[in-house]
């Protein structure tokens, strides 16, 4: 800890030189690793690791009600947006779809791909329906909606920061996640930088256990 | 203030003042077995982290809030009712290794002089857990810090809250935590909401510092407002969403703890 605050005293003398917005390096924050999750080791059932072992109930885009271990059993391309979103999320969403469509059929077939919006009141089953129709997004993706109490503790599991507006839009990071088909975290990329090549690589990884 | 004064005082009337003659004359209150909260009138907050597109000052709704932190006593009790989030039965997504290093054993606190000390190495998850037992929530961040702005009842004329919190910053932490209601009691009743321990809020995670650069996608918004501070002089206020922003909410740290909040209904 006392590290951390000299690291943090240092921060905010050069926040306080600079006069500008707030320009801190996360890693000065926390002497925590806060690189990407790394794989963990593949169980035969849902691990404890599993992100499945959260137990809302969502509603996704055909007034379907799932749980999310409703998606066990396949490798999944998640992350987490919201429709009204101009700019980021649709980049985000080209991002996933491109990392999906580099995979050979037979894989593809096997790799679903999940939205879960941040957005429970602007973003009913039928504004998610015609996202999916607008973003061309076939029937091997969910988009979800739940309760703002599950949308937090999602992002919790994720590790996605987000922060309504006024206004009714969000600030938000926009990273996309790999899940195995347990549901454990095994890749984290940048949803809009960065290449698409490692994601595609551990899709197919996972698809030939 | 009022409602305030008349709660204070039949805590003050309902629990034993135990190990009284151990504390010092200015700190006599001791912490309840059941948590007392105190209610909070509603205002405006103005976040230390503003963004320029955003109203400078967010409205807050009268809320209530425990009085003091959890103590590792009545963190016990909730981890006996609720095996699963012993330390040998935690999910790992849910907490990481150091989850209550400081107990020597899944149902044991171990040292007696940490049973009323704040609970601390919990993870946001059980934080929120256990708030939810308790048919409470963990505070926003803006009501938490709209909470702890208050002055220390008492305070000297020309002090300043700043200072004495960046002079606890300073600090390291002491190998014994305190038992809680050791430091101040502020103009709202709440004990020790600085000096004492770091509290998880419900939304710590809405901290998002933005890059100038804008090339780090773990860093961006949707809506293009960049930051401004409100109170660049604020240090400690700083310190604290700096602190937020590198937390992830799997980790059990040293120091870090919650206190409980609940909506006031109309009866209230």
């Amino acid at each position: 800890m006392k590290t951390n605050r000299i690291l943090l005293g240092l921060a905010t003398l050069t926040l306080l030189s600079c006069h500008k917005s707030a320009v801190i390096k996360s890693t000065l924050c926390c002497a925590r690793d806060r690189a990407a999750i790394t794989a963990t080791t593949p169980s035969p059932a849902v691990g404890n690791n599993s992100v499945y072992q959260l137990t809302g109930s969502w509603t996704d885009q055909h007034e379907k009600q799932l749980t999310l271990s409703k998606l066990q059993g396949h490798p999944q391309i998640v992350a987490m947006i919201f429709t009204h979103c101009a700019f980021v999320c649709p980049r985000v969403v080209e991002k996933m779809k491109a990392i999906r469509d580099s995979l050979p059929a037979a894989v593809r077939n096997q790799v679903g791909g999940v939205l879960v919006s941040f957005d429970p009141d602007r973003d009913t089953p039928a504004q998610l329906r015609s996202y999916a129709t607008q973003r061309q997004l076939d029937d091997h993706w969910e988009l979800l909606k739940g309760n703002s109490d599950q949308v937090r503790e999602l992002s919790m599991v994720l590790n996605v920061k987000y922060q309504k507006l006024s206004g009714g839009s969000f600030s938000h990071t926009g990273n996309i996640y790999i899940l195995d088909g347990n549901g454990n975290i095994v890749q984290s990329v940048d949803g809009l930088g960065g290449s698409i090549g490692s994601a595609v690589s551990t899709l197919n990884r996972l698809a030939s256990r | 203030m009022k409602t305030v004064s008349t709660l204070l005082m039949m805590i003050c009337t309902l629990i034993p003042l135990k190990h009284y003659g151990e504390m010092p004359a200015v700190h006599r209150g001791m912490p309840a077995r059941n948590a007392a909260m105190v209610s909070i009138p509603g205002g405006s907050y103005r976040p230390f982290l503003h963004r320029k597109d955003q109203p400078a000052a967010v409205k807050i709704h009268p809320f209530s809030l425990d009085v003091n932190a959890v103590t590792n006593g009545e963190f016990l009790d909730f981890v006996k009712a609720n095996p699963k989030w012993a330390r040998s039965k935690i999910s790992p997504l849910f907490a990481d290794a150091g989850y209550l290093k400081q107990w020597t054993g899944d149902f044991e606190i171990g040292d007696d002089k940490i049973i009323n000390s704040p609970v601390t190495n919990v993870s946001w998850f059980a934080a929120d857990a256990y708030a939810r037992w308790k048919g409470k929530r963990l505070p926003t961040q803006a009501e938490w810090e709209y909470a702890a702005a208050a002055a220390p009842v008492g305070m000297q004329k020309g002090a300043r809250l700043t200072r004495i919190i960046l002079a606890w910053y300073d600090h390291p932490n002491p190998v014994i935590l305190p038992p809680v209601q050791s430091t101040y009691k502020n103009a709202y009743g709440l004990y020790d909401m600085h000096g004492l321990i770091w509290e998880w809020v419900e939304d710590f995670n809405s901290v998002i510092i933005q890059g100038n650069s804008g090339t780090n996608a773990d860093s961006f918004s949707c809506a293009a407002g960049s930051l401004g501070s409100v109170n660049k002089e604020d240090y400690a206020a700083f310190m604290r969403f700096a602190f937020r922003e590198g937390l992830q909410a799997r980790y059990a740290i040293n120091g870090l703890g919650f206190r409980c909040a609940r909506d006031l209904n109309r009866f209230d």
